[in-house]
């Protein structure tokens, strides 16, 4: 420290009795400020499952606890006729899990961009809610989350692949 | 030690000499420049890699046009070898493991060597390394009364998978020759600088029941809880004073643009659509906002007050523009110009003035999404997508040059600077 002082110093003694017309030439020190703050590291979470997914009964699913996956065209978020006997499924057994909270998760394939892949997975879920709201089922029974396309269950450059991550998972919320 | 004292004499010496120097107002003609590396300059992968960050500072400035092959001499010599004296300048360097690492950097007028910046940089911390050479060549930017460059000394945040529902938030230089992951494990996304000095920044943690954003200082690792929301919450942009931020949030489920005043908490709810708003932007003195919405029923481009409720398009072509950033009285935004559902599509860039009008291409192929202005709004940063991982870009809006570097095999999620 002591020693880069004086030679600090002895900069400015040396360059402050040089005439010159060359521009900014002041504060030729050495210049280390911002560059020995260290950042910090940290860890936030230890994650959260990830879902495998599995062939059941010739559909995949990839939701826990008794519920079947719901399946999405691209971009969409609409929940199509052929996905309506999952959704009666579904409300069966929440009606026979009981009390529990069920945590509706929203999710993506890989083509979509940060913030608005986040929404859409959000709508997705919110319409699988509703869907199961028009069935009978309290809305205060349901929590929603969008995992983007942060938690695909296949990772081919196939469009059954991508087919398959166009999903809402339900699960037990713990 | 004895080694600088020399130096310091040849500096007091050359600096002492009758400098004669004509700046070139504007900047708009790049300067020609010959770099030298002091024979005596550290070596190896360190050297080199500092080697083609400078010449990487220099191209994206777009204020210079740097010599293509490394050259070698005598760092203290005051005399200009005569096949270099076509350049404007001559930038000599050298690079020391001296108290730390340490880059001395000199400056001089090709045509008669006389001296027009002189400095050495240090540093402890020999992993941040590029930020010598990038606060360098800022300076001598600088020196040469050049539109500042000053963007090229900031950090670059940003968020990248590791694994399914797994992420990691990394610290990095704009080359990413520098790189320090910041947050690992668990799923931690949509990092935001927080404030000017880059000393916080705001993402979103997964890590609990409900998304949470929360606020790190970098420096002495105090985190804050800002927001929790149902669905999904991110933080979209910050008010100039930090005091504000827009977040998009969906507390019943449905995805809408809120401004947080981080101090109280409070939460006002600027857009109220049944489809989607994201990606909320202060433009207009942050009396209003550009966002993303798929209100016409594809994504696009709106403006909107903070104050107001009416919502007008901002871009009129393109369907399905998902992601922009706004600078002052410009936008730049991503539009998908193809819609495969079974293979990668095309993502072009533009650059608007906020109102939609003059729009300009930036790209013409690829996936290039992410854009982000520099923070004078000179230089866009993207990110180049591919199924083999991500590339990052910039793009200098006035001399429309562009620089790429490899990002490796990861995927980036978010990306700010």
């Amino acid at each position: 420290m002591k020693k880069n002082l004086i030679l600090s110093i002895t900069v400015l003694v040396l360059l402050g009795g040089c005439a010159q017309k060359a521009p900014n030439l002041s504060g030729n020190v050495s210049d280390a400020t911002g560059f020995n703050g260290e950042s910090v590291s940290t860890a936030d979470g230890n994650g959260i499952s990830s879902p495998n997914g599995a062939m059941i009964d010739g559909r995949y699913n990839s939701s826990s606890d008794g519920f079947q996956s719901i399946y999405f065209s691209f971009g969409a978020y609409n929940v199509e006729s052929d996905m309506y006997s999952y959704i009666a499924k579904n409300a069966e057994n929440i009606e026979n899990i009981g009390g529990s909270q069920i945590k509706i998760e929203g999710n993506c394939d890989e083509f979509g961009t940060d913030e608005y892949n986040y929404a859409l997975g959000l709508k997705r879920a919110k319409a699988v809610k509703e869907a199961l709201v028009s069935k009978g089922i309290s809305a205060d029974k349901f929590v929603l989350v969008s995992l983007g396309e942060s938690s695909p269950v296949c990772n081919e450059p196939t469009e059954i692949c991508y087919s398959r991550n166009r999903r809402v998972d339900l699960r037990v919320s713990r | 030690m004895k080694k600088f004292l020399i130096f310091l004499f040849v500096s007091s010496f050359i600096f002492g000499a009758d400098a004669k120097l004509t700046i070139e107002k504007g900047g708009d003609a790049r300067k020609s420049i010959a770099i030298i590396e002091a024979n005596d300059s550290l070596g190896g992968s360190k050297g080199d890699t500092l080697y083609s960050i400078l010449l990487a500072d220099m191209k994206v400035s777009g204020h210079f046009l740097p010599s293509k092959e490394k050259i070698q001499g005598d760092f203290h010599s005051t005399v200009i070898p005569a096949n270099l004296k076509s350049y404007q300048y001559i930038l000599k360097y050298k690079l020391t493991t001296e108290a730390g690492l340490s880059l001395y950097v000199a400056l001089y007028n090709a045509s008669n060597g006389s001296a027009i910046f002189q400095k050495s940089y240090n540093m402890n911390s020999q992993s941040k390394y590029p930020f010598l050479a990038h606060k360098a060549i800022s300076d001598i930017n600088d020196a040469l009364n050049l539109e500042s460059i000053e963007w090229i000394n900031r950090y670059v945040i940003f968020s990248r998978y590791t694994e399914p529902r797994k992420s990691e938030i990394v610290l990095a230089d704009y080359t990413f020759n520098y790189q320090k992951t910041i947050i690992k494990g668990g799923l931690n996304l949509f990092p935001k600088w927080g404030d000017k000095d880059q000393k916080s920044f705001y993402y979103t943690s997964f890590s609990g029941k409900l998304p949470t954003l929360y606020r790190l200082n970098i420096y002495n690792g105090k985190k804050d809880a800002i927001a929790t929301s149902a669905g999904m919450l991110v933080c979209s942009d910050v008010s100039k004073n930090g005091e504000k931020i827009l977040a998009t949030m969906a507390p019943e489920g449905q995805p809408d643009i809120y401004e947080i005043d981080v101090m109280s908490g409070a939460k006002k709810r600027i857009t109220n659509f049944g489809g989607i708003d994201v990606g909320g932007r202060y433009v207009d003195d942050e009396s209003r906002i550009v966002f993303v919405s798929n209100r016409l029923g594809y994504a696009n481009i709106f403006k909107q007050s903070i104050n107001g409720s009416s919502v007008v398009p901002v871009v009129n072509r393109g369907k399905n523009n998902n992601q922009c950033d706004a600078f002052g009285g410009k936008i730049v935004y991503a539009s998908r110009e193809t819609s495969s559902a079974s293979s990668g599509n095309t993502f072009n860039l533009y650059l608007a003035n906020s109102n939609g009008g003059n729009i300009y291409p930036l790209t013409a192929s690829g996936e290039n999404q992410y854009p982000r202005f520099s923070t004078n709004g000179k230089v866009v940063l993207f990110v180049k997508n591919s199924r083999d991982g991500s590339q990052i870009g910039y793009i200098n809006l006035e001399t429309k040059q562009s620089e790429l570097f490899s990002l490796g095999g990861k995927k980036v999620q978010s990306i700010d600077w």
